[in-house]
């Protein structure tokens, strides 16, 4: 129907008319503006929840290694270990055992000097690896490599200094399963965990708190997290395992009171670590405070810790699912992975646990206690109320809202479209003359029809253009004004300059088929 | 005379307008045949039909009963697309108030056939060249970025008349064309039709309710209530060329 000659007779048509065709496409350009900022708004909000939902912890999983359900059972007897295994761990035993003493040594050599790397500990160290390269190709394991068993041996202990090495201390997990669990659909990030008790030494002062070896995605999964000076350790300094470290801001305020720590050294195990940064929290729900998981402690790359402390193995995975409704999903997926990756038979249980992180988050994150009280306390299987029902009915709000918005708005990109209706109708009589003429020299009738629907096309789509530019300049002025979150996503832009030209098209049309029906010789006698 | 070898053939055709209270019969039973290359003067007071009956020709209108060859086909039920595409093609149209669109520079307005032209679809550039082309023929081709209104009558007829020629057509049909002109540029008008008759052996229809601008014309037909009362070759053909030197042999001063 259309070609490039209607379309330039239509243009031409406009261009003759300037301020008509100006202030129809301005009551366009409202509408559409309007629509757009609109649905900004909305899927801003939308997406604000989401954020607060993720901020909270509501799309977190976490893998961690071992298994208590399966283990607990045994924990008193230990007859469950079958008399192979048995075997094979006794051996293991000797083996942990022997390298300990290399390793126990090394830490003995490391704490009889008095601060930083001596040649000798890196020596100790190294003669270690070399003991532990040795026995491996013999043994085709590593000492930590039994699924089921907790660290009881003497070195997990002292390596740990957590007497009470429970989950999450049995050595299955590895960073290449955290690669691996990095190639799940779905997965937003992934962080490799580690976790220890240390007491943190700058100067004089000392603080007993918790050390978490970490990856360094683990500020974009703490979503609530900001920092109050300097930065987290980046991909560099985790690569090259650099004894850098993040404090949180209530182990910050124990070591260093109202200094600023970033620059400053501080020592743990009697290495030194420098201070990069100092993280606390933006969240409302969450109040940093002595004893708490998140604030009340440390960071330094796990990698670090794995060189320091020679292990090869993590504690916990962290993952954040991009969307709170495939958590279930991926937990799944993350258990069929590791499954496959730990060659665990089908009857055996698995060599580790997935949980969902809502009830640990909301509770060990830091959150106020009466508000964590409030959430945990009164829902009675936290993960998969908050996960699959909260988040869906958060979903729906917000989707009604943006749906109530676009709706007021649309009533102004329906005015817009009775401007251009009444523009046209007002251009074919005006124009009576012209069409006559055109006819004359044989336009057909739906020739004359193609033009004028054309004509109310380009008005309709010059506006909803220029209405896109001005609903994202709005969107943008009341985010940096007004604060409030919009989004705009490439789909709503589409959808407005489309629903510009539909409206263009149907309230074109009318006026359109009028033009077409004219009589050529009334129209050419038309004064 | 033979009715298939004239170029329009029109048979018995009357034309009725359903108005309100009594119908007008604005023709009345009209046979004519002309043959390519006349130059026919149609004359006749207002209301005798003489316009309804261009119209018909032109294939603007269709007539109510009778019958209409246009180079043997019988046009009188075509479809309004039909008709359309041979407005474009074989006709051209002159009229008395120009019509020419406003605001639109006189290239434009002359290249507007060919954006009807769907059968055979021309480049922008080889439009944009035929419009020139034909603007020059009728002398205009410095005014081509003209609009209507920076023009004069003259000019404007001029104009449109590069207009009616562009798609080539067989018929040139021109309705009262120098109502709204002076004598000296009437007389100009008539030389551009006789010199197409001549040159270009274009078939001419003028209607005029000027006896003096219907005595240009090879011959003559008189319309009255709706029927030919008289069809008559002009034997005192005036020739626009020979006029048009005698004025400026005349008067050297005008231009």
């Amino acid at each position: 129907m259309f070609n490039r000659s209607t379309l330039a007779i239509a243009v031409r048509a406009l261009r003759r008319n300037r301020l008509q065709t100006s202030l129809t496409i301005v009551g366009m350009t409202i509408g559409v503006a309007a629509v757009l900022a609109m649905i900004a708004i909305g899927t801003g909000a939308e997406a604000a929840i989401e954020d607060q939902i993720r901020a909270a912890g509501m799309n977190l999983i976490v893998v961690t290694a071992g298994n208590y359900k399966v283990k607990a059972t045994d924990d008193f007897g230990g007859g469950a270990v079958e008399p192979s295994a048995a075997l094979r761990h006794d051996s293991h035993s000797e083996v942990a055992q022997d390298s300990s003493v290399a390793q126990g040594s090394s830490v003995v050599q490391g704490l009889s000097v008095a601060q930083g790397f001596s040649p000798a500990f890196t020596t100790l160290k190294g003669r270690a690896t070399a003991v532990i390269d040795f026995v491996l190709p013999t043994l085709h394991a590593h000492p930590e490599d039994d699924p089921m068993e907790k660290h009881d041996h003497p070195t997990a202990r002292q390596r740990l200094g957590d007497s009470e090495a429970g989950l999450g201390s049995a050595a299955t997990l590895t960073s290449a399963d955290a690669d691996a669990i990095r190639g799940i659909r779905g997965v937003q990030y992934v962080a490799e965990g580690l976790h220890q008790n240390v007491h943190v030494k700058a100067g004089d002062r000392r603080w007993f708190t918790r050390l978490h070896g970490a990856d360094v995605r683990l500020p974009l999964i703490r979503r609530a997290w900001t920092f109050r000076g300097g930065r987290f350790f980046n991909a560099g300094e985790q690569s090259r395992a650099e004894q850098v470290m993040v404090l949180g801001s209530v182990a910050a305020q124990r070591v260093f009171g109202d200094e600023n720590p970033v620059g400053r050294d501080v020592a743990i195990w009697n290495q030194s670590f420098r201070v990069v940064g100092v993280v606390t929290t933006t969240s409302w729900m969450v109040a940093p405070a002595p004893g708490d998981d998140q604030f009340d402690a440390v960071y330094i790359p796990f990698s670090t810790v794995h060189r320091l402390l020679n292990l090869a193995k993590l504690n916990d995975i962290t993952i954040t699912a991009a969307s709170t409704g495939e958590v279930s999903r991926i937990m799944g997926d993350v258990t069929k992975l590791l499954r496959s990756r730990h060659q665990i038979g089908d009857d055996k249980p698995d060599d580790f646990t997935v949980t969902t992180q809502a009830r640990q988050a909301l509770a060990k994150g830091g959150m106020r206690p009466d508000v964590a009280r409030a959430v945990v306390g009164n829902v009675a299987g936290l993960e998969k109320v908050t996960l699959e029902q909260l988040g869906k009915t958060l979903d729906r709000a917000t989707r009604t809202m943006t749906a109530l918005l676009a709706g007021i708005a649309a009533v102004s990109l329906l005015v817009g479209g009775i401007g251009i209706m009444n523009i046209m109708l007002l251009s074919v009589t005006e124009r009576t003359r012209e069409i006559g003429i055109r006819r004359a020299v044989g336009a057909r009738a739906r020739d004359v029809r193609a033009q004028f629907v054309a004509e109310a096309v380009a008005l309709s789509v010059t506006g909803g253009v220029i209405g896109v530019v001005a609903g994202l300049v709005a969107a943008q002025g009341l985010s940096r004004y007004l604060q409030w979150s919009t989004t705009i996503s490439a789909s709503a832009v589409v959808l407005s300059v489309g629903v510009a030209a539909a409206v263009g098209i149907f309230f074109g049309w009318y006026p359109a088929k009028q033009a077409a029906g004219l009589d050529p010789i009334q129209s050419l006698r038309y004064e | 005379m033979t009715t298939e070898a004239a170029l329009i053939a029109v048979h018995d055709v009357t034309k009725t307008y359903a108005m309100e209270g009594a119908p007008v019969h604005a023709l009345r039973g009209v046979s004519i045949d002309i043959h390519a290359g006349e130059f026919v003067a149609v004359v006749g007071p207002s209301g005798s039909g003489k316009s309804t009956f261009m119209h018909i020709l032109g294939c603007l209108d269709r007539p109510t009963s009778g019958r209409y060859l246009l180079d043997g086909k019988d046009v009188s039920h075509l479809s309004d697309d039909e008709l359309s595409a041979i407005r474009n093609r074989r006709i051209g149209f002159v009229f008395q108030g120009f019509n020419l669109l406003a605001r639109t520079s006189a290239l434009e307005n002359v290249e507007l056939p060919l954006l009807y032209a769907h059968e055979h679809r021309v480049s922008p550039a080889a439009r944009r060249q035929r419009a020139m082309s034909a603007l020059t023929a009728v002398g205009l081709e410095n005014r081509a970025e003209h609009h209507p209104n920076q023009l004069s009558g003259g000019q404007q007829q001029r104009v449109a008349i590069a207009r009616a020629l562009l798609n080539d057509p067989a018929i040139l049909l021109a309705d009262e064309p120098t109502g709204n002109l002076d004598s000296r540029t009437s007389i100009e008008v008539m030389d551009i039709f006789q010199r197409l008759k001549e040159e270009r052996g274009i078939t001419i229809v003028l209607i005029t309710h000027e006896p003096q601008v219907a005595e240009y014309g090879s011959r003559i037909i008189r319309f009255k209530d709706g029927r030919v009362v008289a069809d008559h070759p002009n034997a005192s053909r005036r020739a626009a060329a020979e006029e048009l030197a005698a004025v400026a042999a005349g008067s050297p001063e005008e231009t």
